[in-house]
C-alpha cells in the first residue's frame, strides 16, 4: 500500500470532527472522498496531508509513519496538495508560483525554470506562465494550484475540492486533466462535492458520516448503498420536502 | 531586466552628487540618504521579501553603532573594527529573537519585535559599559587614517555607496536564486509554501540572519560618521519606524524600493530639521504619520508600484497610438 491511514480520530475541543476513520490507498489508484458537509472529510483529508495532525491513530505512507510529519515533509516524501479555496502566491507570475514547487527537488534556477515550463505545458497554462497569478478567475486558480503541486514531483496528489466552483465545461477539462495526471503514474485521492466527478474520475469511492467511513467501493454501487442514501442524499431529499 | 540604463544612469548620479555641488549641507544630505538606504534595503530581505513586518530593527542597528564605539571606548580599536563584532552579536540576538517570535503572524509579530526593541533600548540605558543614558563617543580627533573620521562627508558618501552596491548585488542574486523564491511564497501565505516543501520557519531565520546583519553594519557607519550613539540615536523605535517608510514608500520586496524612498525621504527630513531647528523634529513626526497614511490609502505597493502602473499605462498608450 502506498498510503495505510489507521483509525485517525481529530478532537476539536469537544467536537470529534473524524471518529476512528481508515483509509488504504494503492499505488496508481484515483480514491474519491464524499460525504455530506460536515462529515469530516476535510479534517481527515488535512490530517493526512500534515496539516493538521490527528489526534490519535497513524498514517504510512510509502512505508514511513508520517503521522506527525510536518507538511513540508510530506511535500518532500512526494505526497502534494491543492487547497479547498485556493492559495496561490498572488504577486508572483504564474510561472514564478510553480517554480516554487520545483525548487523542491531542482536547486538550480534553470532547472526549476526548465520544469516549470514542462508542468506548464502538461496543464495548458503555457500562455499564461507571464502573467499575475493574483488576476487569474477561480478555475485558473485552481488549475494553477494543481501545477504548482505537479512541479513538486510527487507520488500521490491529494485534490482538496479541485472542481468546486466550476461550470460544467470547466469541469469536464478538470477531469480530463486529472486523468492525464493518473496516466503519469501519480496517484489520486480527491476531496470532492459533485457526484458526477466521483462517478467518472474515482476507481473507488470513500464515503464519510459524521467523522466515519460508512460505506467504500465501486461509485456506481456505493450511491446505491441504503446506508449513504440515507446519510447523503436521504438527509437532502428530506430538506427538499420540508421545503 | 529592461531598466538597465536607467539603473545605471541612477548609479552615475548619486557617485557624481557629491562632485556636483560644494554645498556641505548637500553632500552631507548625500551621504545620509545612501546610510538610510542601506538600512532599509537591509530591513527589506526580511520585511519586504519575506513579508515579516519587523518593528524592532533598531536592535541591530543599535547593535552596531553600540559595538563599533564600544570596540573604541573600552579597546581602542578603531569604530569600523567594531563592525564584525556588531554585525556578530546581531546575528546572535535574530537567532534569538526570530525562534520564537517567527512563530506569531501578522501584528503579532510586529509587535513582539517592538517589545524586543524597546528591551534592548531600556537595557542600553542602564548599563554602564554602554554609556547608560549618556551614551558613548567616537575618537574626537582621528588617530590614524583608519579612524575613518572626516571633516568632509564625501569620503563617507563613497564609503556607504560601495556597502550599499554590494548588498543589492546580493540581493539581487538572492532574488533570483531558490531563496528568493521562497521567501517570496513565504509571503504569500505559510500555509500553501509549507504544501510546497518550503521550510518556513529555517527560511525566514536566513532573511532575519541576513538582515540583522547588514543592518548591523549600517548601526556601525552611522556611528563612524557621526561619532557618538545614545540608547535614542541608536536604539530609538524611530530607527525601527524609518526602516519601515523608507522602504515602503519607494516599494517594499523591491530591489530599489529602499533606495527610491531614502531619495524622497530623508531630503524632506533634512530639509525640515534645518528649517525648524531643534523644535522641528515634531514634524519629521508628522511627515512620517502622513506617509504612512497615504500609502496606506493610496499605493500600498509604495512607488515602485506607481512607476510599474505608469510603464504598464504609457505602453497601453504607445500601443494605442499605433
Amino acid at each position: 500500500m502506498l498510503l495505510e491511514a489507521r483509525d485517525l480520530t481529530k478532537v476539536f475541543g469537544g467536537f470529534r470532527a473524524v471518529g476512528g476513520a481508515s483509509l488504504d490507498v494503492a499505488e496508481g489508484e484515483i480514491v474519491g472522498l464524499i460525504g455530506p458537509n460536515g462529515a469530516g472529510k476535510s479534517t481527515f483529508f488535512n490530517c493526512l496531508a500534515g496539516d493538521n495532525p490527528p489526534t490519535t491513530g497513524t498514517i504510512r505512507f510509502r512505508g514511513q509513519d508520517v503521522t506527525k510529519a510536518t507538511p513540508e515533509a510530506h511535500a518532500r516524501a512526494g505526497m502534494a496538495r491543492t487547497f479547498q479555496v485556493p492559495v496561490t502566491f498572488e504577486d508572483m507570475s504564474v510561472a514564478e508560483n510553480v517554480m516554487v514547487g520545483a525548487f523542491l527537488r531542482h536547486g538550480h534556477r534553470a532547472a526549476a525554470r526548465r520544469v516549470a515550463e514542462e508542468v506548464l505545458a502538461f496543464t495548458g497554462l503555457d500562455h499564461l506562465a507571464d502573467t499575475r497569478a493574483g488576476s487569474l478567475g477561480t478555475p485558473g486558480r485552481k488549475r494553477l494550484e494543481i501545477a504548482r503541486a505537479l512541479a513538486t514531483e510527487p507520488v500521490m496528489l491529494l485534490l482538496d475540492e479541485a472542481l468546486a466552483g466550476l461550470t460544467p465545461a470547466e469541469v469536464r477539462l478538470a477531469i480530463e486533466l486529472v486523468r492525464r495526471i493518473q496516466q503519469r503514474g501519480i496517484t489520486i485521492v480527491i476531496v470532492e462535492h459533485i457526484m458526477e466527478v466521483i462517478l467518472s474520475l474515482a476507481e473507488r469511492a470513500v464515503v464519510f458520516h459524521q467523522g466515519r467511513v460508512i460505506a467504500e467501493g465501486a461509485p456506481r454501487d456505493v450511491v446505491d448503498n441504503p446506508e449513504v442514501v440515507a446519510a447523503y442524499l436521504g438527509h437532502h431529499m428530506k430538506r427538499v420536502r420540508r421545503g | 531586466m529592461k531598466q538597465w540604463p536607467l539603473v545605471l544612469l541612477g548609479f552615475v548620479v548619486i557617485a557624481a552628487w557629491p562632485l556636483l555641488t560644494s554645498d556641505v549641507f548637500l553632500q552631507r544630505l548625500g551621504a545620509l540618504v545612501l546610510l538610510s538606504a542601506i538600512s532599509a534595503s537591509a530591513w527589506n530581505l526580511l520585511g519586504g521579501y519575506a513579508g515579516q513586518v519587523s518593528v524592532g530593527h533598531s536592535v541591530y542597528f543599535g547593535a552596531g553603532a553600540y559595538a563599533s564605539l564600544v570596540c573604541f571606548t573600552h579597546f581602542g580599536w578603531p569604530p569600523i573594527a567594531g563592525a564584525p563584532v556588531g554585525m556578530l552579536v546581531s546575528m546572535l540576538i535574530a537567532a534569538v529573537v526570530g525562534t520564537p517570535t517567527f512563530r506569531l503572524r501578522g501584528h503579532y509579530f510586529s509587535m513582539a519585535t517592538i517589545a524586543a526593541a524597546e528591551l534592548a533600548r531600556i537595557l542600553a540605558a542602564n548599563v554602564p559599559l554602554l554609556g547608560a543614558a549618556v551614551g558613548l563617543m567616537g575618537p574626537p580627533v582621528p588617530r590614524s587614517a583608519w579612524d575613518l573620521s572626516f571633516i568632509s562627508p564625501i569620503p563617507y558618501h563613497y564609503l556607504f555607496l560601495a556597502v550599499l552596491t554590494l548588498l543589492l548585488a546580493l540581493t539581487w542574486q538572492m532574488q533570483r536564486s531558490k531563496m528568493g523564491f521562497y521567501l517570496a511564497a513565504i509571503r504569500g501565505g505559510d500555509r500553501a509554501a509549507r504544501s510546497l516543501g518550503v521550510p518556513v520557519l529555517r527560511y525566514k531565520l536566513y532573511a532575519l540572519l541576513l538582515s540583522a546583519a547588514f543592518t548591523s553594519l549600517a548601526g556601525s557607519l552611522y556611528a563612524v560618521m557621526i561619532g557618538f550613539v545614545d540608547p535614542d540615536s541608536g536604539l530609538g523605535i524611530l530607527i525601527s519606524v524609518k526602516m519601515v517608510i523608507v522602504a515602503a514608500l519607494g516599494g517594499a520586496g523591491t530591489l530599489f524600493g529602499p533606495l527610491v524612498g531614502a531619495i524622497i525621504l530623508i531630503p524632506l527630513e533634512e530639509t525640515t530639521n534645518a528649517m525648524f531647528g531643534g523644535s522641528g523634529t515634531g514634524v519629521t513626526f508628522i511627515i512620517y504619520g502622513a506617509i504612512i497614511v497615504l500609502i496606506a490609502r493610496f499605493r500600498p505597493g509604495g512607488v515602485a508600484d506607481l512607476w510599474h502602473s505608469l510603464i504598464t499605462r504609457g505602453r497601453r498608450g504607445a500601443a494605442r497610438g499605433a
